[in-house]
């Protein structure tokens, strides 16, 4: 069994969508999700935003936002097939973020092992400088 | 002989021998081409590193700060594609991406930064050219 991957899902839709329409659109891609043995960690509407550039002779979007989990990226193709036959969404991307995550997790404990390293060699370092330059002379 | 060694006096110090010859004692102040740069002698050589210190007088002097990686002083590790106002602050008026030579990010953060435009791009909440 491969490890999990995280993957970031975002679509836009309609501004005129009703509010039930988008749960409605959320809880079928949770379905589907779940059927292909992935799961949907968390969805975070963001709402009404002005979208960068008109698309679809549009200039304002309902942003929704799901932080998606699974082991293999079938799951994805069903996901934005969904997505792209549903009317009320005008947009959508999925990005695999795991990757990402990993290396800043990765740096922020070097960081940490690094900061917690450095005191002990602040303080060794003068002397060893002092030693040198009574050396020297 | 003798008469020649006294005006180059400092320079055969550490070549004697070599020192007869006249050629490379003129060829010496002018080593570098100056291609018809007015005033070429006396004039600030722009070789080598040049530190921000302070311009000759009368000119216009260039304070120039040192620009430092918003991201390293920050200790970022990850730049998110979603924090479109943070990303904005990085892009020319019309779009495009501005060089690490305006904004003074490091290299790593600047690879790091045109991918997460790129993607808030894609999901419009970035322009990828303005509007007009």
């Amino acid at each position: 069994m491969a490890e999990e991957r995280q993957y970031d899902l975002i679509f836009i839709c309609r501004p005129d969508t009703p509010e039930p329409d988008i749960d409605k659109i959320v809880s079928t891609l949770e379905h589907a999700a779940a059927e292909k043995g992935a799961r949907i960690e968390k969805t975070d509407k963001w709402g009404r935003k002005r979208m960068a550039y008109r698309v679809s002779r549009l200039r304002e979007g309902f942003y929704v936002f799901m932080d998606l989990r699974s082991s293999h990226g079938e799951v994805v193709k069903e996901l934005e097939r969904r997505l792209k036959v549903s009317d009320a969404v005008i947009k959508y991307m999925t990005i695999r973020v795991d990757e990402e995550l990993k290396r800043q997790e990765k740096l922020k404990k070097h960081r940490e092992r690094r900061a917690a390293r450095r005191p002990r060699k602040t303080v060794s370092a003068p002397s060893q400088g002092g030693e040198q330059a009574a050396q020297s002379f | 002989m003798a008469d020649e060694h006294a005006p180059h006096a400092p320079q055969p110090e550490h070549h004697a021998p070599a020192a007869p010859s006249a050629p490379p004692a003129a060829s010496g102040p002018a080593a570098p081409a100056h291609s018809g740069s007015p005033g070429g002698m006396g004039g600030p050589r722009p070789q080598g590193p040049r530190p921000g210190g302070p311009a000759k007088r009368g000119k216009r002097s260039f304070v120039r700060k040192k620009k430092v990686c918003r991201f390293c002083v920050d200790k970022v590790d990850y730049i998110d594609y979603k924090k479109s106002d943070v990303l904005a602050s990085f892009i020319q008026e019309r779009g495009k991406i501005l060089p690490r030579r305006m904004t003074g990010t490091c290299a790593r953060h600047q690879r790091w930064l045109t991918v997460a435009i790129k993607r808030a791009q894609n999901i419009a909440l970035l322009p990828f050219a303005a509007e007009l």
